[in-house]
């Protein structure tokens, strides 16, 4: 899932400053799984909205709603009603819900509520993890399940740097050394031999180094 | 009900019923009761009660409580005190009923007799929209719960405070008026009474076909019970025995103790366990000073000189047979002697049918009681109903309320030819047992006892034994009740399956079940709300109407009239589990009057942060958050969830500029005491400086 974290609200504060009238407007799927973009994140922020306009003596309407996903068209195209007034709107969605919104009601301003920040998931309860870099070519079938791309702080393909030390990552002694959890998931399976072959540099041209990418699936694209 | 619908976004798993309710045989709201004690709201718990239950402070005294033998919490440790709780509604509160009458109707209705069924089906069908007119054969109310119930367990004013308010229903009752005598069926259709219920209960006791219980000193039970409670004495010996193990025989023996005898002694057949009457009941007897003899059958009254001088009995092989029928078998050769110069047979009622003279129609069975059609309460003869006892032959008051109560509908029914039901009596799925690995993680919280009367006073007079529950703690006992059936549950169509409330709840109820997408919440939900809080989809909400997690209080709050002299405006939100610790509640709201205003949640854990920034946006300078010390929080371990969401809302407040003195936090003992007030007066020094 799209992991997403709140941004500060004085930022939220500052993009909304002058509209007065406001929707905040949650996402029903990975940022309310993350707990900064659905409900319950909709009804805080609008209440802070509020009682920001207060404190300051101004007046602001904040309208509050979410939609099951906000990157998909007919979804969003169910609140086109409730925001027809609405001078902004403050989608706590990820980035792709903020710009499906923006091409969608092209005439009213879009503001992003939260920073999208990984593809990732909860390890436990409040806690949320990177787990995918979305490189375009997957190499978990050889690295034992555990992806070097997005969680080796270098990207490393062939073992871990010389700033590994007791199973932790130089940069962050919170972090695992991706590298040495390789080696130990592969010597539990007995692979350890895998490691000893070379991978040669990685293409990057899947992945961020070629945006945008796009996929199609002839089979189910419908004739306009 | 006195309460709104539930608030729920999705009514599809509010399918399972409480077993206190399912349980009683009026289908008391015995969980919604006891929840509005918890929460003070003593006035509306009293009106649920007296919609249901025509005689509630009658019935707080003397029901034989199924609710509670069926409670839930008798798998953690004892049941809530649920008939206790509902004459502290009785003795304490009295409002006139929220129903109106809709229609009203020509009809006029004769019931005969003012006991539990009597009196219940003519409050019901005075509601329903009928005239309806109680002849009774005593020149006061009540039937057997004044006849034969001593007062020393059900004081007359607790009857006759509950049949005010029937009365006040336009229900007439004309007393000393037998059915049979002064009035009879032909003379009751002559003055225009569209139907006739009879609900003369059993008004002889049961005898034994034994020799010698034509002895003198042989009495009958309830015989014995009308003459001591109608002229506060009957003539017996220095000895005395009852025989029977019932409820009765428990009055009888109790009874007899106060008339000051020597000795007064139960024999039954019956083993301890197998007594057809409650525990408490037993124990109180035995405590007063009687002795019990089990497994002993009576096989004949001795005598000399016409008058008894003991009882010969035989021990008990059994009582019941293979096939559960009263069939009791004896030690032959076991004979032995308990003297007694006085033997009160106290083994059972029987009907007196003298009045059905002439009316050979109305069907009656072997057993001396009327048959009428299960569905419509009607005899063999048209327009002629009945019910109660005489129709059950045995029964407690609260089925004999039950009979009236089902009566009343099918009377009406019958009368205006429709098919009203009452949806109470609906079949239901019964919340099940609390699943054993969960039962450690709920918190044991003892009954509280009922205060009674020192045991050295009690013989002296006819007094009331159980003094009943004070006002705190009436509260704590109803603040043990878990809320069966009514705690969270999972709206499917909102919930997206991210394990929150999995991962949340202190007592693992909440579970996405294999093949499904959406969480479920069960009947063990002990409606500590931190799931709710917590669910990023807001798609946990209360089954229960009775719980708003402050929002509503909070809200009228500021639509006081003066709320704006109210400086600086604090709002308190406290824990309602710690509010009856100490002093009045009261005291201590109008102790701080002038500053704050108080809104009491049943567990913080259930408020919502955003609540508490909506109390600074409704106009509060401050937010006062009391919640419960460790030791007296009822979810256990509560505190954590709190200081986590004191530091979340610290930050939101942060995040808007504000200064965070305006919002506080405390764990406190109580409630209503000092701590409570100097807290206050603290937060108003320090917002002095804000």
């Amino acid at each position: 899932m799209i992991v997403a974290s709140s941004k500060p609200f004085q930022e939220i504060k500052q993009m909304l400053s002058g509209f007065k009238k406001v929707c905040v407007l949650g996402c029903g799927s990975c940022v309310t799984i993350c707990h900064t973009g659905g409900e319950k994140q909709v009804t805080e922020i609008a209440a802070q909205i509020r009682l920001s306009a207060k404190l300051e003596g101004r007046q602001v309407e904040v309208i509050e709603d979410s939609t099951l996903r906000q990157c998909e068209w007919e979804f969003i195209d169910d609140i086109k009603e409730i925001i027809k007034d609405c001078d902004a709107i403050l989608s706590i969605a990820c980035g792709v819900g903020v710009q499906y919104m923006a091409e969608r009601f092209p005439k009213i301003r879009i503001f992003p509520g939260v920073n999208t920040t990984f593809m990732g998931g909860p390890t436990e309860q409040g806690v949320f993890w990177e787990r995918c870099a979305g490189c375009g070519n997957c190499i978990l079938a050889t690295t034992g399940g555990l992806c070097p791309v997005s969680r080796c702080a270098k990207s490393l393909m062939n073992g871990p740097c010389g700033g590994s030390k007791n199973g932790k990552c130089e940069v962050s002694q919170e972090t695992p050394c991706v590298w040495n959890q390789i080696y130990d998931q592969l010597n539990t399976q007995q692979l350890l031999a895998t490691m000893e072959t070379i991978v040669p540099p990685k293409d990057w041209t899947t992945g961020m180094e070629n945006h945008p990418r796009k996929m199609i699936l002839e089979h189910l694209v419908m004739k306009k | 009900m006195a309460i709104d619908k539930p608030c729920s976004k999705s009514d599809k798993k509010i399918n399972e019923e409480a077993p206190c309710i399912l349980a009683c045989p009026i289908r008391q709201d015995a969980r919604d009761y006891v929840q509005l004690i918890a929460r003070g709201r003593f006035s509306e718990a009293y009106r649920l009660v007296r919609e249901r239950n025509p005689l509630p402070s009658a019935c707080g005294r003397i029901c034989t409580h199924p609710c509670e033998t069926k409670c839930r919490r008798n798998s953690t440790e004892s049941p809530i005190a649920i008939a206790w709780l509902k004459r502290f509604l009785g003795d304490n509160f009295s409002e006139e009923t929220r129903k109106n009458f809709t229609e009203k109707h020509p009809e006029k209705i004769a019931i005969i007799g003012a006991g539990p069924a009597g009196l219940a089906a003519a409050n019901d069908l005075a509601l329903l929209g009928y005239s309806c007119t109680i002849f009774e054969s005593n020149p006061t109310p009540g039937g057997m719960l004044r006849m034969g119930v001593p007062t020393y367990r059900l004081p007359r004013t607790a009857i006759d405070n509950d049949v005010e308010f029937i009365k006040k229903l336009g229900v007439e009752i004309k007393y000393n008026t037998t059915l049979g005598t002064d009035v009879t069926f032909d003379s009751l259709k002559k003055d225009g009474f569209s139907a006739i219920f009879i609900s003369v209960g059993l008004l002889e006791s049961r005898t034994l076909n034994i020799e010698g219980v034509s002895l003198e000193g042989a009495l009958k039970g309830v015989s014995f019970l009308h003459e001591v409670n109608t002229t506060g004495n009957a003539k017996i010996g220095k000895n005395v025995l009852v025989i029977g193990g019932g409820a009765v025989a428990m009055d009888c023996a109790r009874t007899a103790l106060r008339l000051k005898p020597d000795k007064v002694s139960v024999a039954c057949l019956e083993s301890r366990k197998e007594m057809p009457t409650t525990d408490f009941e037993i124990e109180e007897t035995i405590h007063e000073g009687a002795i019990l003899y089990n497994s002993v059958g009576p096989k004949r009254i001795l005598g000399k000189n016409g008058r008894v001088t003991g009882l010969e009995t035989l021990k008990v092989k059994y009582v019941f047979d293979e096939q559960k029928r009263f069939n009791p078998a004896f030690y032959e050769g076991s004979e032995s002697v308990i003297e007694a110069d006085t033997i009160i047979l106290a083994i059972g009622q029987a009907s007196n049918l003298s009045f059905l003279k002439g009316q050979e129609g109305i069907q009656v069975t072997r057993g001396g009681t009327i048959i009428v059609n299960p569905n419509t309460f009607s005899t063999s003869v048209q327009g002629i109903y009945a019910g109660g006892d005489i129709v059950l032959g045995r029964g407690t008051m609260t089925e004999g309320m039950a009979q009236g109560k089902k009566a009343a509908i099918a009377i009406h029914n019958t009368l205006r030819n429709k098919a009203l039901q009452d949806e109470k009596w609906s079949e239901k799925p019964v919340v099940p047992d609390i699943v054993e690995s969960r039962v450690p993680l709920i918190k044991k919280e003892q009954k509280h006892d009922m205060p009674t009367m020192p045991s050295d006073k009690r013989l002296d007079n006819f007094e009331e034994v159980e003094l009943g529950f004070s006002l705190n703690t009436a509260v704590k006992e109803a603040q043990r009740c878990m809320n069966c059936g009514a705690g969270a549950f999972v709206d499917d169509n909102l919930c997206v399956g991210c394990l929150t409330c999995v991962r949340v709840c202190p007592f693992e109820v909440p579970k996405i079940k294999k093949g499904d997408t959406t969480a479920y919440i069960d009947g063990d939900c002990q409606s500590c709300g931190l799931c709710i809080v917590e669910c990023p989809a807001k798609a946990i909400s209360f089954k229960t109407p009775l719980e708003d997690r402050g929002k509503n209080t909070l809200e009228a709050v500021f639509q006081e009239k003066f709320i704006q002299d109210v400086k600086p405006m604090i709002i308190n939100f406290y824990c309602q589990y710690s509010a009856y610790n100490g002093d009045k509640i009261d005291t201590v709201h109008n102790a701080l009057f002038s500053n704050i205003r108080r809104v009491g949640v049943l567990g913080l854990g259930k408020v919502d942060p955003s609540l508490y920034l909506k109390a600074f946006e409704l106009g509060a300078r401050g937010v006062l958050v009391t919640a419960c010390k460790d030791d007296t929080c009822h979810f256990c371990n509560e505190r954590e969830w709190i200081e986590r969401r004191t530091k979340y809302t610290a930050q939101l407040l942060r995040g808007l500029g504000m200064d965070i003195k305006r919002f506080q936090t405390h764990f406190v003992s109580s409630q209503n005491g000092k701590e409570i007030i100097d807290l206050t007066f603290k937060m108003v020094e320090d917002l002095r400086d804000v």
